[in-house]
């Protein structure tokens, strides 16, 4: 047996990020709407089928229509819809206008790979290392500027990330081959990842513990299985964490200087002009 | 005067062409010209409903191998699992290579080989000309063509299954880089630039035929609804699918010659190579992959009305007929369906909510999308208000017809869920929407066509159809479609995403795979259901009753045809004098008065119409 409702409001994921209880409400909102006028018509149409039913003395009467009630039932819907339609306004602009998001406390890359997904912190010094997809390799998935010293101590992370709660986490987002959808169903967020774009997204989570993100847009055979978890950390335990991969990646870097190998650049890079550079460290 | 002459000396081949035509008729058609190339709108009609009902059958079982493996992931398909190919099962259970493959042509199967087809191709054909009282196509060989590419297309769209890579698997939306390689999306863009252009080529033939061959007396406004949908549907098909086959053209340039129109910089292909473009060879630029999404939705969200609104004016007449009663409101009915039209070609944006488009657009389309409501609930109550006061007869198409309302407002009314941004970025992608694109393509567009096939049959085929076994048919169809589209709503609000093999993979979806179980139980008996329909309709054209003229007792003209009309359909002249929906009129004794009855002789002409 398992639990079954017709009521779909009680199928969603918790919410867990300062914007989903307000979707949740708009949902409840149409969802009511919506219900009202389901059954007012069903029941409209089940009543009038069943007393205009065909039987013996029974007739139908002449009647081509009244444009009074056309107007009526014009106008009814505009209103209602329309106005529903410019109530949702703000929360799509809280959700999506660059100029509505909050000043971020933090600033994130995530890159869609089929089928995985990756994601890069800016490291020891805070700064997200400038980018551009003419370094793109598959060694270098964000294509990050080997030029740039900010760069080095990147961080990145496949398949699993780590997030603390009650923070402003501006995410920068783009794919490296085909289109993917960035996905938190707890925070109520989904964007596409379009290769050749960084999207801004924004979200603020405030409840630790481990959630799923999801690629929603078919990205190829192995689309149902990029899957990456997000651990929302308190403040706390998310900066020890942090601590632990600065100095991991610290080592590495030392290990490689002790140790140098040449690495050339590639020819276009030379060539290319300093200002098409793309940094989110802004 | 030269110009009166030409035209003179024209009219005189013509006539001169015309009787050798009629002559040849009689005498020598062959059975190649007379069913299979064709000139006959009636028989190209029929060929477009075998063709659909053929590849409604393979898009049926598509979608019950999906099914399958959403409800039991990784187990053998029954029956069918152990008879396909290696590169596509393992072991009779679908592979996630097939699933996407399953995915994309059984989208693209049910929308350009089953629902286009059937309401532009089989409706437009059959209705155009009969209910506007004239005795073919304007142009009949164009007609032909017109059919013969979407078989073409078909073929060679599912032909994907037997090269290398298999068939598209990008789902019907196509959407590059993914769609930008493998000879399987190169198939896919030719077939379904071939069938966009036999929509081009039908919907012009409509359009003249409406404007140039009305029976005399039918102004425009006497035409019924079925005819007046048809007519706009046909605008839609002229001006949105050059945009289609534009779309494909760019990404066929992208795939042979890798021109990089939709492919940016330096991509990566999945085994870590970059991806061959014109956008690699110069420094900066590049292609950009929403380019296809604004050109191909431009045409596709149209396209959703292609094939609804054809159907919402068969549902007009059939309901009109059998509720005896007069269409409430038929020029806001007409209006109605004008401002669909014109508002489909402004909302495509809804779509797109999630493409990094800019969200001022967002809100544009937001507006425009949920304005979209009004025209339809104007429908709606229109319906509703036709059958208050009516006598309304449950006959096999009405019952669909009232399917069709019901069915249609549940999915017009989560229609405005995605119409609101917010909202739309959560639900995008997910089972919601696949409720909802059934909500309005199976309970909607379907219900009304099979509407109309029972309502036309006898028309069609001369014969009456088993009425229990229709009846039968509708209240199975009704009831499993129900109980196999409402629940996706749920799982849908749940997150559970689309297009996914097996969902299971997330803890989250993890607590779904009962509600995939019961939804999957439903779509197979649903499947198993539309069997009585073939039955009915076979076994109908040899053991059933021989039509009558006009066994609805219906008003519009095509009823005026003998039983079971040949080339050139009427065996008189035809007149209209009066508006298509005349039913309970005071003028005659009968609850329905024909437009093809002269007002003298209401009485004489209706019951000795009724003799034969």
């Amino acid at each position: 047996m398992f639990d079954f409702s017709w009521n779909m409001l009680t199928y969603f994921p918790p919410g867990i990020s300062t914007y989903s209880e307000a979707h949740d409400d708009l949902f409840r909102l149409v969802y009511w709407i919506s219900a009202a006028i389901f059954v007012l018509v069903q029941l409209t149409l089940v009543v009038f089928i069943f007393r205009y039913r065909a039987r013996p003395g029974h007739k139908s009467i002449y009647y081509h229509g009244n444009n009074v009630v056309e107007f009526v039932w014009t106008l009814a819907p505009t209103v209602l819809f329309a106005g529903l339609g410019l109530y949702s306004d703000e929360m799509w602009k809280v959700m999506k206008y660059s100029s509505r998001i909050p000043t971020p406390d933090m600033e994130i890359d995530v890159v869609g790979q089929a089928f995985n997904w990756h994601v890069r912190y800016p490291g020891g010094d805070g700064i997200l290392g400038k980018r551009h997809a003419r370094y793109r390799s598959a060694q270098n998935l964000f294509g990050i500027d080997p030029t740039d010293s900010h760069g080095k101590d990147d961080i990145v992370m496949t398949g699993e990330f780590n997030l603390p709660i009650n923070k402003n986490v501006v995410v920068h987002l783009s794919s490296v081959d085909v289109l993917h959808s960035y996905f938190l169903p707890n925070f109520r967020i989904k964007q596409d990842a379009v290769p050749g774009s960084w999207i801004e997204v924004w979200h603020n989570g405030t409840k630790s513990g481990k959630y799923e993100l999801a690629c929603a847009e078919l990205c190829g055979s192995g689309h149902y299985a990029m899957r990456a978890v997000l651990n929302m950390q308190a403040d706390a335990d998310f900066a020890k964490w942090m601590d632990g991969k600065i100095t991991a990646k610290k080592a590495v870097l030392a290990a490689e200087a002790a140790n140098p190998q040449p690495v050339a650049p590639a020819p276009a890079e030379a060539a290319a002009p300093a200002g098409e550079h793309h940094g989110s460290s802004h | 005067m030269a110009a009166v002459a030409t035209q003179h000396d024209h009219a005189h081949v013509e006539t001169h062409d015309e009787s050798h035509a009629h002559d040849h008729a009689h005498h020598s058609v062959s059975f190649i010209r007379k069913y299979i190339f064709s000139t006959d709108h009636k028989t190209i009609a029929k060929q477009f409903l075998t063709t659909s009902m053929f590849f409604l059958l393979v898009g049926g079982a598509f979608a019950l191998f999906i099914r399958w493996q959403l409800a039991y992931p990784g187990e053998p398909i029954p029956l069918v699992g152990k008879w396909l190919p290696d590169s596509l099962v393992s072991n009779g259970a679908v592979q996630p290579g097939f699933y996407t493959q399953l995915v994309t042509m059984h989208a693209t199967i049910m929308i350009f080989f089953v629902i286009i087809p059937m309401a532009t191709g089989a409706f437009a054909n059959f209705c155009i000309p009969l209910m506007i009282g004239t005795d073919d196509m304007a142009m009949p060989t164009v007609n032909m063509v017109s059919f013969w590419l979407v078989p073409i297309a078909g073929l060679t769209i599912m032909s994907g299954f037997f090269v290398e890579g298999g068939t598209a698997a990008a789902g019907w939306t196509n959407y590059p880089p993914l769609s930008a390689s493998g000879t399987g999306h190169m198939l896919w863009v030719i077939g379904v630039f071939l069938v966009g252009f036999s929509s081009i080529l039908g919907g012009m033939n409509y359009l003249a035929t409406t404007l140039n061959k009305r029976a005399k007396g039918m102004r425009m406004f006497d035409m019924p609804l079925t005819v007046w949908a048809l007519f706009i549907t046909s605008i839609l098909q002229v001006l949105g699918t050059p945009v289609l086959a534009s779309a494909m053209s760019l990404l066929f340039v992208d795939q042979v010659f890798h021109a990089g129109i939709f492919i940016p910089e330096n991509l990566l292909t999945p085994n870590g190579g970059l991806y061959p473009s014109g956008a690699n060879v110069g420094a900066g630029g590049g292609g950009q992959p929403v380019l296809w999404q604004h050109l191909f939705w431009f045409y596709s969200h149209p396209a959703v009305y292609i094939m609804i609104v054809p159907i919402m004016g068969v549902v007009s007449d059939v309901l009109a007929t059998f509720a005896r009663k007069a269409i409430f409101g038929y020029k806001a009915m007409v209006f109605a369906i004008m401002a669909i039209a014109f508002l489909g070609f402004v909302v495509w944006g809804h779509h797109m909510f999630l493409s990094g488009m800019s969200p001022l657009l967002g809100t544009t389309f937001m507006l425009s999308t949920i304005v979209i409501a009004v025209p339809s609930s104007i429908k709606i109550f229109n319906w509703l208000g036709t059958v208050w006061k009516g006598n309304i007869h449950f006959t096999t198409p009405n019952l669909n017809a009232l399917g069709f309302i019901s069915t249609f407002v549940c999915g017009g009314l989560s229609g405005v869920f995605m119409a609101i941004g917010p909202i739309d970025v959560y639900i995008h992608d997910t089972y919601f929407i696949v409720a909802h694109i059934h909500y309005v393509l199976f309970g909607g567009s379907l219900f009304g066509i099979f509407a109309g096939m029972y309502y036309w049959y006898p028309k069609m085929f001369g014969k009456m159809y088993n009425e229990t076994l229709g009846k039968f048919h509708f209240f199975l169809t009704f009831i499993t479609f129900n109980l196999c589209f409402f629940p996706m709503h749920m799982i849908g609000v749940g997150g559970h995403m689309r297009r996914i093999y097996d969902p299971y993979v997330y803890e989250f979806l993890k607590p779904f795979q009962p509600i995939n179980q019961f939804i999957t139980i439903f779509a197979i008996a649903m499947g198993f259901s539309q069997l009585i329909l073939i039955f009915n309709l076979l076994w109908s054209l040899k053991f059933g009753r021989k039509a009558p003229r006009n066994p609805w007792r219906a008003n519009t003209l095509e009823w005026a045809a003998p039983g079971h009309p040949g080339h050139g359909n009427f065996d008189r002249d035809i007149t209209v004098y009066r508006g298509p929906y005349e039913f309970a009129s005071p003028e005659s004794k009968r609850d329905y008065l024909p437009q093809w009855i002269r007002p003298a002789h209401i009485e004489q002409e209706t019951s000795v119409a009724e003799k034969h």
